[in-house]
């Protein structure tokens, strides 16, 4: 079996830092942001927020820890959790201690309550201050402008409370997009005196001379002119830093570190990376631009362990660092990632969770120009530190494929074991064909794709993929909803609101065509609306969100003069998901059993139960849990309806697009969405109740699967997994004691291997029995580490909420 | 008529074993055993027959089913004691297995599946449609089908029929079995048996028949006899503190082992424990293991690996 290796006492030291995290909100964005805002009212945005970026850049306070050796904050504590009021406004936050929710402790801070799992804190005169600006941005914010008016279909949409647009939720327009991988590999190969140079040089050739599209391009150019000046500023700030607090420091061993830190940082302001530090530090530092430049949600890093080994490799030939420095430098990398928490409110725990950064990590996979497998070292000491560290974040995809030597296989199955969920397995020989077919990519960028957010599929540093539409946990409509509207004449029975289309009722219905028939207009009814209402936003985030930071390093902006968010990348999509369509598909299969097939119950009945939320009903329904086929056990019965929900879903996507893709990608992910859709869709006809969860993303509905991993396994291959390159999660909980030994993790690895090669896409491991997730909740103090995967992301057992806590234990544990 | 229509009592097919025999295995579980371990965590498996099976948690109560009760000829079935539930307080039924006539009317009735019948006959293509679907997976990882039971060797006809269909598919397969039955059963089954994994519960005869009901005579001489006739054994050691756990007789195991030559592929060392309580209570009988008895520590199961080691045998443990 692979063998963890212990971390060295400082990286231990950080990491307990990092488990016991109290975010701090805090005020010092705002007050530049509202500053420069203010000097720079009238300016253009593709002006004013680069010009916003480089004030930032030249005045945040940064921090450089004791402990630390990879540099990087985005806020004046390590835990720093800024706002973003330009899209917003000034927050939840303060909302929130208005209403007297969070109390003044003693430490002199305010404080969430506890009990809500993740823990917050914020000083009186942050909160303040934010007060004193709430409306100044109310007023400027996005969102004010996305909300005052929008497309007809939009009231329909948030009055039926079928999407993520919900009754009174979020503003139509609240966050950019995010969800990409940014070109690392650009920054630290060129560096940004460089690409400051390039851009300098257009300007220069086009002076007083811009006609046609030259202006558009020429605001681009300026607009990355000012960012990399901003960038040079605060790597060089955080240079002088390290420089000043060596000159301080006593401990000879430290200092040297610290002035190695300032020689790194003072090279990296301007320069390509030398070496494996340079590569490291220099793509921490354009993660917290990203990320202090605006709220972007999952800025994943991609394929770190491509971009950084060529590094390593020169190193270590040329004797200059040794392997365990190098996984040092690892350890502190990933553990630098798990202090860039964005906080949330605590309502979006059930949708998308909070406490995670969604900064994954995409290892292994095939070398882009010859195919090869592309595994190295840096792989192996990506997994050592996730799995020696029991880090539930970043998420970490690993790319396999027949190519993937054994001892990578072992050694990912090994932190299997230690982490829940962690690392997500994802097909290559399926993915990569299929981003070539079914997106446009070329075969090149195809081999080096990498994963976003829950596990999407995206270019790495080449793409603009949006992949939870413009508004980001704006993703996806909700299926169990669709179901119940399709058979009750286009009214939600959750709450009465009736649809502009109708569809009739099951009773009227006579076959298990017309029952299809009716699924299939409401979806596409409800699809329609919602990326209209997408597109809206996207129209808006055009006009006042350009993203100089992004821009400058993915692939197609600079050579277009173009921005990310008009289409500069080379690629661009966007799309969403369907979560849970086994919901559905199991309530068509009832249908067809009960009232069609074997006509047990009439078609009145089934309606009357699943109106009636069952109450009342309890024998059917047992019946139908009992004896109705269920997706997920191998029988065709029941997955020829998944196979026709699936199809349907991706049917729809296919005529959705926008000016700036042509691809709206459809993925089977999300999450945890299931439980708060659960709790937001009334009974379904497969028996389940509301509020009960949904099934989870794209596997078998909670205990319907009946017949074991394989069968879980066959049937999920009874539809194309290449039609959803936005990705798919199929989650397994696993009994320990099938990886008691290395013959276990092996027999796992094969098993898997074979699902791969039946053209399965992706699959995400659980190691933990029944027993120890009820003890974890009745003693949560003694389970402080037991990391689960929810469905797009790992958390803390005992920091989620109960719901989420009783769905990982109502699945199926699969055994021995 | 075709054999494939021979009938078997088999009480589970479980597809995903990982830890009994090589690769990943789809175990035919047959119902019936002369033995009767004290450590068995099959309770269900020992019985030659059909036999209700009573899993309480899944019961919906008698506020929205109970059917079950009205059907029951023998009076077996009352409204239990009130209990919890997601949906507010409910009472449960409760089965009384000592006036059970075992007719299996309420299985019919629970949907819910709390009541059900342990042990179902099947046709040796029924079985083989089952395991067909298992294949791919099967191949892949080197595994195969294993028959296990109870003692499959007592429904000798139906196991050996199953075992050639498998291997004449090309899919590796494993019977499971005591070692105690008839020499012409196992002879009867040793063409179509790639591997058998072979108990081996304790070398003195006395003890053994003390504890298991069954002397061992018969059970050492069938391993002898396979390893003879080109038979491979994966021996399997189930460590019983206070049974079998002593240095003296594990050693005479070893030794037996090693006698047996390059038959025994492996020895596989199966630490006990207590995983099969709740299997007793679906069936209602005492569990005949004290709860004091606890399993052997990692420490102490370290040891016994070794001492296999020593005799020169390949071991693993679990």
């Amino acid at each position: 079996m692979y063998q963890f290796k212990p971390a060295s006492e400082r990286i231990l030291r950080l990491r307990e830092r990092i488990r016991d995290r109290v975010l701090q909100y805090d005020a010092e964005r705002v007050r530049i942001l509202t500053e420069s805002t203010k000097k720079n009212e009238n300016v253009i945005p593709d002006i004013r927020r680069p010009l916003f970026f480089r004030d930032l850049c030249e005045k945040m306070t940064l921090i450089v820890d004791e402990d630390e050796i990879i540099v990087g904050n985005k806020g004046p504590h390590i835990f720093s959790s800024p706002s973003y009021p330009e899209w917003s406004g000034t927050d939840w936050v303060v909302d929130a201690i208005e209403a007297g929710k969070w109390d003044l402790r003693e430490d002199g801070m305010y404080h969430n309550p506890d009990s809500e799992d993740i823990k917050y804190m914020m000083s009186p005169e942050d909160y303040e201050y934010l007060k004193s600006v709430r409306d100044y941005w109310a007023f400027r914010k996005v969102g004010t402008m996305a909300d005052a008016w929008q497309p007809e279909c939009f009231e329909e949409l948030q009055r039926l409370n079928v999407s993520s647009y919900v009754k009174g939720g979020n503003s139509l327009n609240g966050l950019p997009a995010g969800h990409l991988i940014a070109g690392y590999n650009r920054i630290i190969t060129k560096g940004y005196a460089a690409l400051k140079a390039e851009a300098q040089a257009w300007i220069d050739a086009h002076r007083d001379n811009l006609m046609g599209e030259d202006l558009e391009k020429y605001l681009f150019y300026k607009a990355e002119v000012i960012t990399c000046e901003g960038a040079e500023i605060l790597v060089r700030r955080y240079s002088e830093k390290c420089a000043a607090l060596a000159a301080e420091c006593a401990d000879e061993k430290r200092r040297s570190e610290l002035e190695t830190m300032a020689e790194t940082l003072a090279w990296m302001s301007e320069n390509p990376a030398r070496n494996f530090r340079d590569a490291v530090q220099g793509i921490m530092m354009y993660q917290v631009m990203i990320q202090i430049y605006d709220r972007t949600p999952s800025p994943s890093i991609g394929r770190f362990d491509q971009y950084t080994w060529p590094y390593l490799k020169k190193d270590l030939d040329a004797g200059k660092l040794t392997m365990e420095e190098a996984q040092e430098i690892v350890d502190a990398f990933f553990l630098k990632l798990n202090c860039f928490y964005g906080g949330a409110p605590i309502k979006l725990k059930d949708t998308v969770g909070v406490g995670n950064t969604y900064q994954n990590v995409t290892v292994g996979g095939v070398d882009p120009d010859t195919g090869e497998d592309a595994s190295n070292p840096v792989t192996f000491m990506i997994f050592e530190t996730i799995g020696r560290l029991k880090l539930h974040d970043p998420t970490v995809v690993f790319r396999t494929s027949s190519k993937t030597p054994q001892e990578l296989w072992d050694c990912a199955l090994a932190t299997s074991r230690l982490v829940g969920g962690l690392p997500l397995y994802y097909n290559d020989e399926l993915v990569i064909p299929m981003m070539v077919k079914e997106c446009g990519y070329s075969l090149r960028d195809a081999r080096d794709y990498g994963c976003i957010g829950c596990q999407e599929i995206v270019g790495c540093g080449t793409d603009y993929p949006a992949p939870n539409g413009n508004f980001p946990p704006h993703a996806s409509v909700w299926w169990g909803s669709i179901m119940d509207m399709a058979i009750n004449d286009g009214k939600n029975p959750l709450n009465g609101e009736q649809s502009s289309l109708h569809t009739g009722f099951l009773y009227d219905m006579t076959c298990i065509e017309q029952v299809r028939d009716a699924v299939k207009q409401m979806a596409t009814h409800i699809m329609r609306m919602f990326v209209t209402t997408q597109n809206y936003a996207e129209h808006l985030n055009k006009f006042f969100a350009p993203e100089s930071v992004l821009s400058l390093s993915i692939e197609g902006c600079m050579e277009k003069g173009k921005d990310v968010v008009r289409g500069g990348a080379k690629y661009n999509s966007f799309g969403g998901t369907a979560t849970g369509l086994a919901t559905v598909a199991d309530s068509l299969t009832t249908i067809k059993y009960m009232c069609f097939d074997k006509k047990l119950c009439t078609t009145r009945e089934l309606y009357d139960a699943t109106m009636a939320n069952w109450e009342g009903h309890e024998k059917l329904r047992q019946q139908i849990l009992a004896q109705v086929p269920h997706f997920g056990n191998n029988d065709p019965y029941a997955d020829v309806e998944m196979k026709w929900c699936v199809d349907l879903y991706r049917d729809i996507c296919k005529q959705m697009y926008t000016t700036r893709s042509k691809v709206f990608k459809a993925g089977l992910y999300g999450a945890s969405d299931h439980v708060n859709q659960g709790r937001l869709t009334w009974g379904t006809p497969d028996g389940r109740k509301y509020p009960e969860p949904i099934a989870d993303a794209a596997s078998p509905g909670q205990s319907r699967d009946k017949s074991g991993p394989l069968q879980i396994f066959n049937s999920s291959c009874c539809y194309d997994h290449g039609g959803f390159m936005g990705g798919i999660a199929l989650n397994m909980r696993m009994h320990p004691s099938v990886l008691s030994n290395d013959e276990g993790i092996k027999k796992l690895g094969e098993v898997t291997k074979e699902y791969f090669r039946k053209g399965g896409m992706e699959i995400q491991y659980n190691v933990v029995d029944t027993e120890t997730l009820k003890k974890a909740q009745a003693e949560p103090e003694k389970y402080r580490d037991l990391v689960v995967r929810i469905a797009g992301y790992s958390a803390y057992f005992v920091e989620l909420g109960r719901d989420l806590q009783n769905d990982i234990i109502s699945r199926n544990e699969l055994t021995v | 008529m075709s054999k494939t229509g021979l009938k078997g009592k088999i009480y589970d097919i479980q597809g995903f074993s990982v830890h009994d025999g090589p690769g990943v295995r789809t175990t035919v579980y047959l119902k019936g055993c002369p033995l009767h371990c004290p450590w068995c965590h099959s309770p269900e498996s020992q019985s030659f027959h059909s036999q209700m099976s009573y899993a309480s948690t899944r019961c919906a109560g008698v506020e929205a089913c109970g059917e079950c009760m009205k059907v029951c000829p023998a009076g077996a079935l009352e409204q239990g004691a009130e209990e919890k539930a997601a949906g507010g307080l409910i009472h449960k039924v409760r089965w009384h297995s000592e006036r059970c006539a075992q007719c299996f009317a309420c299985t019919q009735q629970c949907f819910a599946e709390a009541l059900s019948v342990c042990g179902k006959d099947y046709t040796v293509e029924e079985v083989m449609q089952i395991l067909r679907r298992d294949y791919d997976f099967l191949k892949s990882s080197g595994g195969g089908v294993t028959v296990s039971g109870g003692e499959a060797l007592c429904q000798e006809e139906f196991t050996v029929e199953l075992l050639r269909c498998v291997k004449a598919e090309g899919i590796h397969t494993a019977l499971d079995t005591t070692g105690f039955a008839p020499w012409k059963a196992v002879e009867h089954a040793l063409p179509h048996t790639d591997l058998f994994l072979y108990d081996l519960k304790h070398m003195d005869s006395a003890e053994h028949e003390r504890v298991t009901g069954v002397p061992n005579e018969q059970i050492l001489e069938n391993a002898r006899r396979i390893a003879a006739n080109g038979g491979k054994l994966q021996v399997r050691i189930p460590v019983i503190p206070g049974f079998n756990d002593s240095i003296e007789n594990l050693s005479a195991t070893a030794r037996f082992c090693a006698e047996l030559g390059g038959a025994v592929t492996v020895v596989q060392l199966l630490p006990f424990h207590h995983m099969g309580a709740s299997k007793y209570e679906r069936i209602q009988r005492p569990d005949p293991m004290p709860a004091d008895v606890m399993p052997p520590d990692d420490g102490q199961m370290q040891k016994y690996l070794e001492l296999m080691l020593d005799h020169g045998l390949k071991a693993i443990i679990h």
